[in-house]
């Protein structure tokens, strides 16, 4: 089994969330910012993407799961979508907008690792997918416009 | 000038397409490199394509190997616009015959440089620019 020697900061994580949705969402603006404490959330939907790594010490997937209400993952989408903030999202346009931040997130941790890699579709679920052995790796809690968001990694050891 | 926006998410068509058409393309999408094929048989004067790699299908990178393969698209540019941010995947596409390579998340002004750097702005925007 494959010891989990890769290693993502808070700091780092925060630098790709920030970037994401100044580039995708704020307009160039920094509007998320890391939160002083963690937020309980109600109705929360969640966002992953599987990172398939080739270290040399053996294939290991790792996971980034981004985590908000669905209130919060509706504003994303309508943004994304230049939407009037009073018109209807559809589960759909959410699981493909809020699942594209995730695959942004993702796909942006996964250059942090140096090591051949393969990144997944984005899953969008108001449940997180954690039936098989999922180590906990990192996670940073986030305010967007005041509203609540988390980022975290997990990984999962791989028997060779 | 006509460009095709190639990605499985309706979301990144609708930003990309809308980077695009305000610089004066005019849009096509399609969800995957089948469709986007099929696209550019109709389209033969496709000035460009976008593409994501990760897509049901028709993947990114086999796409840009399809279209490479066929003289009649010779003058279509390709660019990738991707999460894919690994260097050796960079290399691959580049390799494969695409023309340039954005990573995801990127604002419109740097889809505007590329396609500078590139020499396809549609007329109307470099006169604008000049």
């Amino acid at each position: 089994m494959n010891t989990l020697n890769i290693e993502v900061s808070k700091d780092q994580i925060l630098g790709i969330v920030q970037e994401v949705f100044a580039a995708m969402l704020d307009m160039g603006e920094t509007l998320i910012f890391e939160a002083t404490k963690p937020t309980d959330l109600v109705d929360s939907l969640h966002a992953w993407v599987d990172m398939k790594l080739n270290l040399a010490e053996g294939p290991l997937t790792a996971r980034a799961i981004l985590c908000t209400s669905e209130e919060t993952a509706q504003t994303i989408t309508r943004t994304l979508l230049m939407t009037d903030e009073d018109e209807d999202v559809s589960f759909a346009d959410l699981a493909d907008a809020f699942g594209e931040i995730a695959n942004m997130v993702g796909g942006n941790v996964k250059s942090l690792v140096r090591a051949p890699s393969e990144l997944s579709m984005p899953v969008v679920s108001k449940e997180k997918d954690m039936s098989h052995e999922w180590l906990f790796l990192q996670d940073l809690h986030l305010v967007w416009r005041s509203q609540p968001l988390s980022v975290s990694l997990w990984v999962q050891p791989t028997t060779n | 000038m006509k460009a095709i926006v190639i990605d499985d998410s309706r979301t990144m068509r609708r930003i990309i397409g809308s980077a695009l058409s305000q610089l004066g393309y005019d849009i096509f999408e399609a969800e995957h490199g089948v469709a986007a094929l099929q696209l550019l048989e109709e389209h033969p004067d496709t000035a460009l394509c976008t593409i994501d790699w990760n897509m049901p299908v028709m993947d990114g990178l086999t796409f840009v190997q399809e279209v490479r393969a066929a003289r009649k698209w010779r003058a279509t540019t390709l660019m990738m616009v991707t999460t894919e941010s690994e260097h050796g995947q960079i290399v691959r596409a580049l390799a494969a015959g695409a023309h340039e390579y954005l990573i995801k998340p990127f604002t419109p002004e740097a889809i505007m440089q590329k396609l500078d750097l590139l020499g396809i702005l549609p007329q109307t925007t470099v006169e604008k620019l000049a």
